[in-house]
């Protein structure tokens, strides 16, 4: 059994209760009193939650590889990693909600929520069983269902839930449908049990084990984001509260990127199946069909959804390569604990420009560099490491993850993908200068205003976080190679 | 035997689901969606698990189903949605659930999955309690805070605005 003192029963025990005990209190007071209280409650419990994590690593209490465990739940860097990203996501997201909640009603339940979905997003990553994985996966998804559509009165709130809860409902069934067919084939949910009996699979059963991860991919595809499985993220991101925004597209989407990295790639490893192609098409058309579609957006929202499903390409990047070189999986790694914060920390942005201004029309923005010189100042530091320009973190995790293609030498089609996330990243620059330039190059008569305080607190981190990592990356870089080793030792000798 | 009776859930199970699907009234979708639910404990019963076929009459059509059927008669019968009504879209959705059937019925056809062996024992139910109170504890944890999550999340977005409290009270 998994010791009680490891980090994500301390997870649950601490986000569970307090996401429970939250809505309760509200009750007691009868809904009245400051909302901040409820944001400074989930806040405490998500710093004491990083913080217990943090510890563990910092004090290598943390097993660098154990990718499978006989229990339902690994305790490994792997995980750690996960872990780390969400909750900074989670803290993000609770404290630029400390103003974009004042004055909105039921600040409890929405704080609970966000609560209660990163015990999900978190688990996703620490599971070794499918059932686990698969309930991780509802309890990280429901609340963000309601999240989404939390602002009722608004119909592009309610369209935006109705959107995801239709599409994650769709994705769940796909994933409980490939979670069916691997107990049938191996009589074991538990993730090591099923990779160990898919490698010695009767080959009659072959196109069954294939169907199954064809079924994880669509199902953990969807949240995701990869082409073709992306057609509701963009109403989704535009409709529900930019805060919440934030949640979905730094957290949840990387709780599928576990998902994938745990069950896909080992799945296809186990079967000996030569899917690199197959993921380096979807790789490239993800990317393309982000950025392409981003640069014709004219709400920021929308535009930061396409470019999020870009991203995606650029992460399946280094899944493509994983069978021949470790410094495929290193590369998404770093770039999904990148793309957490400068996503986050983007959206965050938009939170309060909507306190502030109610505005997400990027034409409107003009002048935004005078009126909001803070806030500007983060989103231009997020966008410039979405697009991968030094010094930001961005550049780092980029520069890895094409490396990674350029370096392994084995399958001759490697190099195109990073001259594809090369023009890419090209073309995502076009866009994101385009906001800059409305931002600081026109409209030269505003004048400054006040700006929501949370959300400055949220963009000075972002920078620190972005700017710091971008000069000094080590420390993050040598956390991802402890992180890998767990997934290499698999994959490596079939490469 | 079994063949004919796999038949014939099928036929209730599938034919009630696109009645639910289909069906204008409400109350008439609710009781199909019943007999889907029905059908799906009786493949549980052909399955030889009485146990999950027994959970899935009680929770489902026991207490899902009714509580569909309160919600369905409480609320007001007004239009808030307008339907927009689109047959290439019907004749798109119909044309891809055809393509996905054969192609996963061809998979599984192809497959192998004829010779596995149907005489195994059904599993013990003290077997799947004790798996949930040791094995699988924290997904049983998990599965608390789901229901709780969906509890509150479906109060919260259920609950009229444009209410004051002493209205609600009266």
């Amino acid at each position: 059994m998994i010791e009680i003192t490891s980090p994500p029963v301390i997870l649950i025990a601490i986000l569970g209760t307090i996401g429970m005990i939250l809505p309760v209190i509200s009750i007691l007071r009868k809904e009245k009193g400051s909302s901040s209280l409820y944001g400074a409650i989930a806040f405490g419990a998500l710093i004491a939650s990083i913080g217990y994590v943090v510890y563990e690593v910092f004090t290598n209490q943390i097993p660098q590889s154990a990718l499978f465990s006989g229990d339902v739940l690994a305790n490994d860097s792997f995980s750690a990693l996960f872990a780390i990203a969400m909750l900074i996501v989670s803290i993000m997201t609770t404290v630029g909600s400390f103003n974009f909640m004042r004055g909105q009603s039921h600040p409890a339940v929405y704080y609970s929520l966000i609560l209660l979905s990163t015990i999900g997003m978190v688990l996703v990553a620490y599971s070794t069983d499918l059932v686990m994985l698969f309930v991780a996966w509802e309890l990280m998804s429901i609340p963000t269902y309601v999240l989404a559509g939390f602002m009722k009165k608004n119909p592009s709130s309610n369209e935006a839930a109705l959107k995801y809860f239709l599409f994650g409902a769709l994705s769940s069934a796909i994933i409980v449908y490939g979670i069916s067919l691997v107990y049938g084939l191996t009589g074991s949910t538990n993730i090591g049990v099923v990779i160990a009996g898919l490698a010695t699979l009767d080959p009659q059963m072959m196109p069954l084990a294939i169907l199954a991860v064809g079924m994880f991919i669509a199902g953990f595809g969807f949240k995701m984001g990869l082409v073709p499985f992306h057609m509701w993220l963009p109403d989704t991101y535009e409709g529900a509260p930019p805060t919440i925004t934030a949640l979905l597209a730094a957290g949840t989407k990387k709780a599928g990127f576990a998902a994938a990295l745990r069950v896909i790639i080992m799945g296809t490893v186990a079967l000996n199946l030569d899917w690199s192609f197959a993921l380096a098409v979807i790789a490239v058309m993800t990317m393309t069909v982000g950025n392409v579609a981003a640069i014709m957006q004219k709400n920021i929202s929308r535009m930061l959804a396409y470019s999020s499903i870009g991203h995606a390409g650029y992460i399946l990047i280094g899944l493509a390569v994983a069978p021949f070189t470790i410094l495929g999986i290193q590369g998404s790694l770093f770039h999904i604990l990148n793309h957490a914060v400068m996503k986050g920390a983007a959206f965050i942005a938009i939170a309060g420009i909507v306190v502030a201004l109610g505005i997400t029309n990027i034409d409107k923005l003009k002048g935004l560099g005078r009126k909001m010189p803070i806030i500007s100042i983060g989103l231009v530091i997020s966008l410039l490491a979405l697009a991968g320009v030094p010094p930001t973190a961005g550049f780092w995790s980029k520069l890895m993850l094409f490396g990674s293609a350029l370096d392994t030498g084995v399958p001759s089609w490697a190099p195109w993908l990073a001259i594809a996330g090369v023009l890419n990243s090209a073309l995502s620059l076009a866009y994101y200068g385009w906001i800059i330039r409305k931002m600081y190059f026109e409209g030269e008569t505003e004048k400054r205003i006040a700006e929501p305080k949370s959300i400055i607190a949220v963009m000075i981190f972002s920078i620190i976080f972005l700017v710091g990592i971008g000069v000094y990356p080590d420390p993050i870089i040598d956390f991802t190679k402890t992180a890998v080793p767990s997934l290499s030792a698999l994959i490596t000798p079939s490469g | 035997m079994a063949d004919s009776v796999f038949l014939a859930i099928s036929v209730l199970t599938i034919g009630s689901a696109i009645a639910a699907l289909e069906v204008r009234s409400l109350i008439y979708g609710s009781i199909s969606l019943m007999g889907t639910l029905g059908g799906i404990a009786g493949y549980f019963l052909l399955l030889d698990s009485p146990f999950v076929a027994m959970f899935q009459i009680a929770v489902y059509i026991g207490s899902i189903a009714v509580l569909i059927l309160f919600t369905v008669m409480l609320v007001r019968r007004q239009l808030i949605f307008t339907k927009v009504e689109d047959p290439r879209r019907r004749y798109a959705g119909i044309g891809l659930m055809l393509i996905m059937m054969v192609a996963l019925g061809a998979i599984i056809l192809s497959s192998g999955i004829k010779t596995i062996q149907t005489d195994a024992p059904p599993i013990d139910f003290r077997t799947i309690g004790a798996d949930f109170l040791t094995y699988y504890w924290p997904a049983l944890i998990l599965m608390a805070l789901i229901l709780a999550s969906s509890v509150v999340g479906a109060l919260t977005l259920a609950r009229r605005e444009d209410m004051e409290d002493d209205q609600r009270t009266n």
